[in-house]
């Protein structure tokens, strides 16, 4: 059973059209989600809920107008869809829209499997006592188990239905270690579009390993040095970089705007040779894939950079619009309260042909920075900043000392042109991604990647 | 609604439990500016509807959008289920309260036509360009109003009614000049159309971007440091853990052990006063229907209090705080108001200085177990009084703990940040970590 009724629909596309509207779509939304929050080795927070509502779009030209409500009555539809085209007051004929199913060829997601509750439990319980019993240090563990499905339903004024069911999971897991007066932390949240299999999936001893080994290194870490240097990135959420950097002046909602330093860089030389990006929203239960964006449009591989040569920009319905620039299934929102806008999906710099060790030896004095934070970016400027949660000087080559605090900032375009090495072992890496249409599933990646020089916020 | 929520509490208490319920509801209409037309119209309205139970020291939260029978009587049975998936604790619990707390805004206003709404946004678009010929783009001009409105209803009888009104405009500057571009965003808010600053934002936006088209690295080393008060609210905003009993009660504060401790410099002392007279808007009670006070958190640089919840305030016995915080989606935390950071013992300003006016990466780049923080900065060298650089491309490092146990006062009016929520005296700090050229 549809979450809205067709014939409510087209009533609502057929009052846009006649009132002179070029393009109307609907979207319609129902997400139940589930949390539930591990600390202090019990479940201590445990919630579940609806979202539900109906977004309506309206475009006369460029201009595009949105409103939403969770009311599915056809009378408080039709209000929203006059409210919002009263504003431009134009009137045309209006026309029937008889709604085609879209045929498209889905992304293969885990199996959504279902479990009871007393199993989630029973597996959190088993990867809090892995980390406590790991180090003496651990004075808590944090486990935040979220898991969501969100059925989508899109129309639009060209005739269009096109339905999606999205399960998300995803566990966010953060470690605190005290010695003495000395504190520290660390965190990792992996997830994937799927279910349970995930979990049974989950690699608990590796895990454990890894946000142990670098809680300790950033306990006893001595402040990073500042300045600038070389920095080899590592893979996965070193990925970020260029996400942020990079990917956000990518998106026709910047590029329309010229509000980004490659608005008018197509086909032209913007990074060193020896990178190629890729935007793919198609990548079997990756967290950041999607059949069809939330424009009905079925999502593909873009690539957006190869071999430092600008190919594409990401694109969306009013972005193809606006700039020329083809769409590339990459229209998102966080939920029907925000109207579509391009967003990355699973983005990450391609392999290249060399390993750790060789990136490493290459670097006379430099920094390792082996996992990365967050950041941010300044579309219009490019300028960025991101942390790095563990890091290590690198000495003649070698790995050496752990230090902590390094930040590292530049600017996109200049970043580009000095990523001179890229490694062969690609790792992607879950995250959220906020920006003009909210915070959605992105995944970001990379394989080790040496930048010949960076500026390093550190201790002075 | 009213009767909504009072039937629903019932079928919570007929299933054994106690609880409460938020149900909030917003409007909104957002316009925004782009290349002399208006590129973005949204209107909204949505509303959802929030209950936590507790059966047996059980906690369970659940919430929905939709608010047909069907959906009610669902989301109240999962809300116990997912409460028989907890561990029992004694801290949990509804506080015994009754009675009804109101506090709906009435600010008056005068009809503007939403065609005057939309020209002052274009507007903003249009100025910013006309005033100074080395604006190419404006990345942003947009004006939101919108208003909210909350209901909570407790087991033990206590209510409570929130209506609130806002304004907002965004305007900003993207300037480029010999191949240089900068952009710097300013904001107004208000809770009538008619107090919004629309000069103020054209004005700050083209200083600004002006000013940082000529930014330039300074050497790395250590420098005394001022902070506007908008990037001084964000770093102490940052680190809100270390005034919070929640983060004690989950070992992430690292001040829950030091009550009674000179934890910061004995010239400043750290207050959250709901009710203060500037303020953006006084705040009457909590998300538990706690009446607020006046909490004096640190007194001269001595560690007083924390915030709490009621469930914080069982756990350490103290009593609450009035600083409940949840959501109709969330679950019970703990929140502060606006906070007064108040000194004494005024020193003269040091002969050279550097102004922060903007601190990009906070969050990504601060440890809030430890206090350190690594961000961008921008913003103005001060030398004998005079503004005599930009600078920009740089990284500040620092420990938001001992930052404050070595500030200095320098001033002695307090002075808010834009949104009105934050109320500082002017501070200064020495020997910060500077990486740049």
């Amino acid at each position: 059973m549809k979450l809205l009724s067709a014939e409510v629909v087209q009533d609502v596309i057929g009052c846009g059209l006649s009132m002179g509207a070029d393009f109307v779509d609907v979207f319609v939304e129902r997400t139940q989600s589930e949390n539930m929050v591990y600390r202090n080795s019990r479940v201590e927070d445990s919630q579940s809920g609806t979202i539900f509502g109906i977004g309506i779009r309206i475009v006369y030209g460029n201009q595009a107008l949105y409103g939403y409500t969770n009311s599915t009555e056809r009378e408080e539809l039709l209000r929203i869809t006059k409210l919002l085209a009263a504003r431009i007051g134009k009137s045309a004929s209006g026309k029937a829209v008889n709604f085609e199913s879209l045929k498209y060829s889905k992304i293969a997601t885990l199996l959504d499997k279902e479990i009871v509750a007393l199993d989630k439990i029973s597996k959190l319980k088993k990867i809090d006592e892995s980390l406590r019993s790991g180090d003496p240090k651990v004075s808590q563990v944090i486990l935040n188990f979220m898991k969501k499905k969100q059925l989508v339903e899109i129309y639009n004024s060209d005739g269009l239905f096109a339905t999606e069911e999205r399960p998300y999971i995803r566990l966010y897991q953060q470690v605190i270690l005290k010695d003495g007066s000395l504190q520290s932390e660390a965190s990792s949240g992996p997830g994937a579009i799927g279910g349970w299999e995930f979990m049974e999936n989950f690699n608990i001893e590796e895990s454990t390993e890894m946000l142990l080994k670098q809680a300790n290194t950033t306990l006893y870490a001595k402040a990073c040095p500042a300045g600038k240097m070389p920095v080899v990135i590592d893979n996965g959420f070193g990925g970020v970089i260029f996400h942020e950097a990079c990917g956000h002046l990518l998106e026709t909602t910047s590029v329309e705007k010229k509000a980004s330093v490659f608005w008018d860089k197509m086909g032209e030389q913007i990074a060193h040779g020896a990178l190629t990006a890729v935007d793919d929203g198609t990548i079997d239960g990756a967290w950041g894939s999607l059949s069809i964006d939330d424009e009905g449009m079925p999502t593909q591989k873009t690539t957006l950079i190869e071999n430092g040569v600008l190919k594409r920009f990401i694109s969306d319905r009013l972005g193809e619009q606006k700039t020329g620039h083809k769409r590339t299934g990459s229209g998102r929102r966080q939920s029907y309260k925000f109207a579509p806008a391009s967003r990355m999906r699973n983005t990450y710099i391609d392999k290249g042909p060399y390993s750790l060790e060789e990136i490493i030896s290459s670097v006379p004095d430099g920094i390792y920075a082996k996992k990365m934070g967050g950041g941010s970016v300044d579309p219009s400027t490019g300028q960025f900043n991101f942390a790095v949660q563990e890091a290590y000087l690198i000495k003649d080559g070698k790995i050496t000392t752990p230090v902590k605090g390094a930040t590292l900032i530049g600017k996109g375009a200049d970043i580009m042109t000095r990523i001179s090495m890229v490694g062969k072992d690609l790792k992607l890496m879950a995250g959220m991604c906020g920006s003009v249409s909210g915070s959605i599933p992105t995944t970001v990646g990379q394989p080790p990647i040496k930048v010949d020089e960076i500026l390093v916020g550190g201790e002075a | 609604m009213k009767k909504l929520m009072e039937q629903v509490m019932n079928d919570v208490i007929d299933r054994k439990g106690e609880g409460d319920l938020i149900l909030s509801s917003s409007k909104a209409l957002k316009m925004s500016a782009q290349n002399g037309e208006i590129n973005e119209y949204k209107v909204s309205s949505s509303q959802i509807l929030g209950v936590r139970v507790i059966r047996d020291g059980k906690v369970g939260i659940s919430y929905t959008e939709s608010l047909d029978d069907e959906s009610l009587k669902l989301f109240v049975k999962q809300a116990f289920e997912n409460a028989e998936m907890s561990e029992a604790n004694s801290n949990e619990g509804i506080l015994d309260l009754s009675g009804h707390l109101s506090d709906e805004a009435d600010y008056p206003e005068s009809e503007v036509d939403v065609s005057v709404k939309t020209k002052k946004t274009l507007e903003l678009e249009s100025e910013v360009k006309r005033l100074d010929s080395r604006v190419k783009v404006v990345p942003h001009s947009s004006y939101t109003e919108g208003e909210s409105k909350s209901l909570y209803l407790s087991s033990a009888g206590r209510s409570t009614s929130y209506f609130d009104k806002s304004y907002t405009i965004v305007g900003s500057a993207l300037m480029e000049d010999l191949g240089r571009k900068a952009n710097y965003y300013d904001y107004s808010i208000a809770h009538t159309f008619d107090q919004l600053n629309w000069k103020k934002v054209l004005e700050t936006s083209l200083f600004h971007a002006g000013n940082l088209l000529d930014e330039k690295a300074l050497p790395t080393g250590k420098y005394s440091v001022r902070f506007t008060e908008d990037t001084l609210k964000s770093i102490i905003g940052c680190f809100s853990n270390f005034y919070s009993a929640q983060s004690g009660m989950e070992k992430s504060n690292p001040w829950i052990e030091k009550l009674g401790e000179e934890v910061i410099s004995k010239d400043l002392s750290l207050k959250d006063e709901p009710l203060y007279p500037a303020a953006f808007r006084k705040s009457l009670f909590d998300s538990e229907g706690v009446e607020r006070k006046s909490l004096s958190l640190i007194e001269n640089g001595v560690l007083k209090n924390f915030y709490h919840n009621s469930k914080t305030a069982r756990h350490y016995k103290a009593q609450s705080t009035g600083h409940a915080s949840r959501g109709a989606g969330s679950s019970l935390g703990v929140d502060g108001t606006y906070m007064i950071l108040d000194g004494k013992n005024k020193k003269p300003l040091p002969r050279k200085y550097l102004e922060v006016i903007q601190a990009d990466g906070l969050y990504s780049g601060a440890n809030r177990i430890t206090g350190q923080f690594s961000v961008a900065i921008k913003g103005y060298v001060w030398e004998n009084g005079v503004r005599t650089m930009t600078f920009g491309n740089i990284t500040l490092s620092g420990n938001l703990m001992e930052l404050l146990k070595t500030a200095e006062v320098v001033g002695e009016q307090l002075v808010a940040s834009t949104d009105e929520s934050f109320f500082s005296v002017p501070l200064m700090f020495h020997d910060v970590s500077i990486a740049g050229t």
